[in-house]
């Protein structure tokens, strides 16, 4: 364990992250850049970008939650050191994404009352599940709601935001790509982690694999909320097909998203997490639970 | 960090609260004195030569610096939960990395020392009184008692690790030193921290001083009780110790918490 918790560590942390990727950035993208004319002038994508946003704190918010919850349960000092490092990482995530409230016109006074309006309930349910388990300090239970199911549904998420960001809105693609490097180095703590916690406790695998059904239940219904139920639907489409024709394709996970209707993104985002849960829970030792579809 | 920042002392005060508080700012202050450090310290610092009795001396020492480091990382990471905004949830997040590094480095420095295995050591060398400040901090934490927490935390502790931090780096081999003075660099920052926040509050609730008062009655014996039981391992002498005590009182003094 001392070993691959030596990859871990906050010097290679303080390397990679603010002395590598962050290096030279503000709020996460490069100095100057703004987000696009187009979305901070219609008010239908000036509203559904406040609405991705805000869903984005949210997640980000519990992360922070449960990353600094967590560093008092775990059972050794590299694991500790690891999570402060990722408690610090998503005190960024929030940051940056909150900045983005701001850049896309919230005042300050508003964010909280914004946030309120927008959050997506099952995405606090979700969230309410796992900082159960953390207040409980329950580490394994903790480590594989937070660094699997939460970081690997986040860590797709970011990719999908990302690939359809890159032509349209480079400020926001560019803020996406430090946080995705930083969701990959935290799936990969929980799993090498994890796995070995497991096979040293073996009755708790009933439990946890409960969880990740139950997570993964409420990640569906934030999914089928935000592709299903967005506001005018109908105008969005064509938005999408304007901007989307303007800049080319938006490729991910082989298909162009530009072209996909919004039942087709959610298909496509679900069975790319669920797919990913499956793998990295194998891994780990974990039975996969199939999650009730909403 | 944007131009706005570079200045922060020019910022109307609920701005200049926002400033201070935030990742941006914590990685411009860091920046500047960790860029190329392998560890906490250069890596061409050469090993000092110590005597046996000394090495065992350091050693015993770091030891407990890494008790005191880990009480911080573990109450940095639970004050994160309990903080009431936003802009205090990001600041102590950036005090967690602060402490994981402190512990990691201190961690290192035993290992390049020799020492095989630093957290079996580090359970034998803690001493009693330090391992009961970790208990009652914590318990604090665990609480949900914001204020007495955070002054236990970032007043009480980072004077106490301030000023032993400081004195001991006058006289420590060189790469101790370099450690030692990019723990203290950081301590600055979260003492500030604890002293805006909890004098913003206590001049809103000028009944929290007692509580306060209370909290330091609890704490101060276990503070000079570790700076006595260390000194009494390493063989220190008796004036040492009221020396670091005279210290960390007036450190605690100068922040407003006589």
């Amino acid at each position: 364990m001392a070993d691959f918790l030596s990859a871990y560590s906050v010097q290679q942390w303080l390397e990679s992250a603010p002395q590598g990727y962050l290096m030279d950035t503000e709020y996460g993208h490069p100095p100057g850049e703004k987000e696009p004319g187009l979305v901070l002038g219609d008010p239908l994508l000036r509203e559904q970008a406040i609405r991705t946003t805000v869903q984005l704190v949210v997640g980000e918010r519990c992360a922070l939650s449960a990353s600094s919850g967590l560093i008092n349960a775990a059972p050794d000092e590299g694991s500790k050191r690891f999570l402060a490092t990722q408690t610090l990482d998503e005190a960024r995530h929030t940051e940056v994404f909150t900045q983005r409230l701001f850049d896309l016109g919230v005042p300050k006074a508003d964010l909280e009352s914004t946030i309120r309006r927008y959050a997506n309930p099952n995405l606090v349910k979700f969230a309410e599940v796992l900082l159960e388990k953390v207040d409980r300090k329950d580490f394994v239970a903790g480590v594989v709601g937070q660094n699997i199911v939460l970081e690997g549904m986040a860590f797709h998420v970011f990719e999908m935001l990302h690939a359809g960001s890159q032509a349209v809105n480079p400020k926001f693609a560019h803020t996406l790509s430090g946080t995705i490097a930083d969701e990959r180095r935290h799936v990969g703590f929980g799993e090498n982690r994890i796995g070995s916690l497991i096979r040293e406790n073996p009755h708790r695998k009933g439990d946890v694999e409960r969880l990740q059904k139950e997570m993964s239940y409420y990640m569906l219904a934030t999914f089928a909320d935000s592709f299903r139920a967005g506001p005018a639907q109908e105008e969005m489409a064509r938005l999408r097909r304007e901007t989307g024709g303007a800049s080319g394709k938006s490729e991910w996970q082989g298909v162009d998203l530009s072209e996909l209707e919004p039942r087709e993104m959610e298909a496509v985002l679900s069975n790319t997490v669920l797919a990913e849960f499956k793998k990295r829970l194998e891994r780990i030792g974990l039975e996969y639970q199939t999650p009730v579809r909403p | 960090m944007s131009e706005e920042s570079s200045d922060v002392h020019q910022l109307e005060p609920a701005r200049f609260f926002e400033q201070v508080h935030s990742f941006e700012f914590w990685f411009e202050a860091v920046e500047g004195y960790l860029h190329g450090l392998d560890h906490g310290h250069r890596a061409e610092t050469p090993e000092a030569v110590l005597a046996p009795d000394e090495r065992e001396r350091l050693i015993t020492v770091l030891c407990n610096y890494c008790v005191g480091e880990t009480a911080a990382l573990e109450g940095a990471g639970g004050l994160v939960q309990i903080a009431p905004n936003r802009a205090s949830k990001i600041f102590l997040s950036t005090q967690t990395v602060d402490e994981g590094r402190h512990l990691e480095v201190l961690v290192n420095r035993l290992r390049e020392l020799g020492v095989a295995d630093p957290e079996v050591e580090i359970a034998s060398r803690a001493t009693p009184a330090l391992l009961e400040f970790k208990r009652r901090l914590l318990a604090l934490v665990r609480e949900r008692d914001w204020l007495a927490a955070l002054f236990a935390q970032n007043v009480i502790l980072e004077a106490m690790e301030f000023t032993v931090f400081q004195a001991h780096a006058r006289s420590a081999d060189p790469r101790t030193r370099e450690v030692l003075q990019g723990i203290v660099k950081d301590e600055r920052r979260h003492l500030g921290f604890g002293e805006n926040e909890l004098g913003r509050r206590l001049a809103a609730q000028p009944g929290a001083a007692s509580r306060l008062a209370a909290v330091r009655r609890e704490l101060d014996p276990l503070v000079l009780g570790s700076f006595r039981d260390t000194l009494l391992r390493i063989g220190g002498r008796r004036e040492e110790g009221a020396d670091l005590a005279e210290h960390y009182r007036a450190a605690v003094t100068r922040l407003g918490f006589a």
